[in-house]
């Protein structure tokens, strides 16, 4: 059994396939493709945080907080969604999706590991820069998959709006980060 | 020549590079920097920055989801 494996780690398909990261080209093909696809079967282009804020609806509405009032949810197609629920939001599967198939892909790497935090400094950037990410996708109407890879490639100027701002953000980010991290 | 260790493991992308760029700096030519590293980002972009210097770089992977990436300075 482990000589099988072992033969599978040196097969030259497994390790272009499976273990080596592949290309920036191949990658940029490969998402193309699939968002062309995403319009094609569902009418939208590929988004991911906007069904973020469904989840932390449906959390809410589990400790017995109704935000369905709120103005942010108030178009029809909101509504619906919230009502609908998780498994009938095809976001939130996609979403489920995602995270499964990076720890599918992970583990067919054999490359899964449970990493160390290494220090309390690092726990709080982390909270801190997910809680302004979550926050600024919702203003912004989507995150970097919604507001600009999806709305570039359907030529929505929007997209080239949130590119600049996202350069702004990435540099200042990248300046506090050496700040405190180094 | 001297060998140096650099701990990056838990630390996630772009530190290991910088941590590494500005090792680089204080070393010796032909002094061995070996990164330490379990973030798949880094195990790209170290020894790509690396190569581009025109250092010598070796992979190696040392368990699950962690690799060890060796630079040699040569100028």
């Amino acid at each position: 059994m482990k000589q099988f494996f072992l033969r599978i780690s040196e097969n030259e398909i497994y390790q272009r396939l499976f273990k080596n990261p592949f290309t920036y080209v191949g990658g940029a093909v490969m998402l193309a493709m699939l968002n062309t696809l995403t319009l094609a079967f569902t009418g939208n282009g590929w988004g991911v945080t906007g069904a973020f804020g469904y989840w932390g609806a449906w959390t809410l509405k589990l400790v017995g907080i109704d935000v369905s009032t709120w103005a942010s949810f108030a178009s029809e197609s909101a509504q619906k969604t919230l009502a609908g629920g998780f498994l009938a939001d095809g976001v939130s599967v996609r979403n489920l999706g995602i995270i499964l198939g990076a720890l599918l892909a992970t583990l067919l790497a054999s490359q899964f590991k449970f990493k160390k935090i290494k220090s309390v400094r690092q726990v709080v950037a982390a909270v801190i820069g997910g809680l302004l990410m979550g926050y600024g996708a919702r203003l912004a109407g989507g995150c970097n998959v919604g507001a600009l890879f999806s709305a570039t490639a359907s030529l929505s100027v929007s997209g080239w709006v949130f590119a600049a701002c996202l350069l702004v953000g990435g540099y200042i980010g990248s300046k506090l980060l050496v700040k405190f991290f180094m | 020549m001297k060998e140096y260790r650099l701990d990056c493991l838990g630390e996630a992308c772009p530190i290991p590079l910088i941590k590494a760029e500005k090792k680089m700096e204080t070393m010796a030519v032909s002094d061995v920097l070996i990164v330490m590293i379990d973030h798949s980002c880094a195990m790209k972009n170290v020894p790509e920055w690396a190569r581009k210097q025109g250092h010598n770089v070796d992979i190696e992977e040392v368990g699950d989801g962690e690799w060890e990436v060796i630079i040699e300075k040569v100028k």
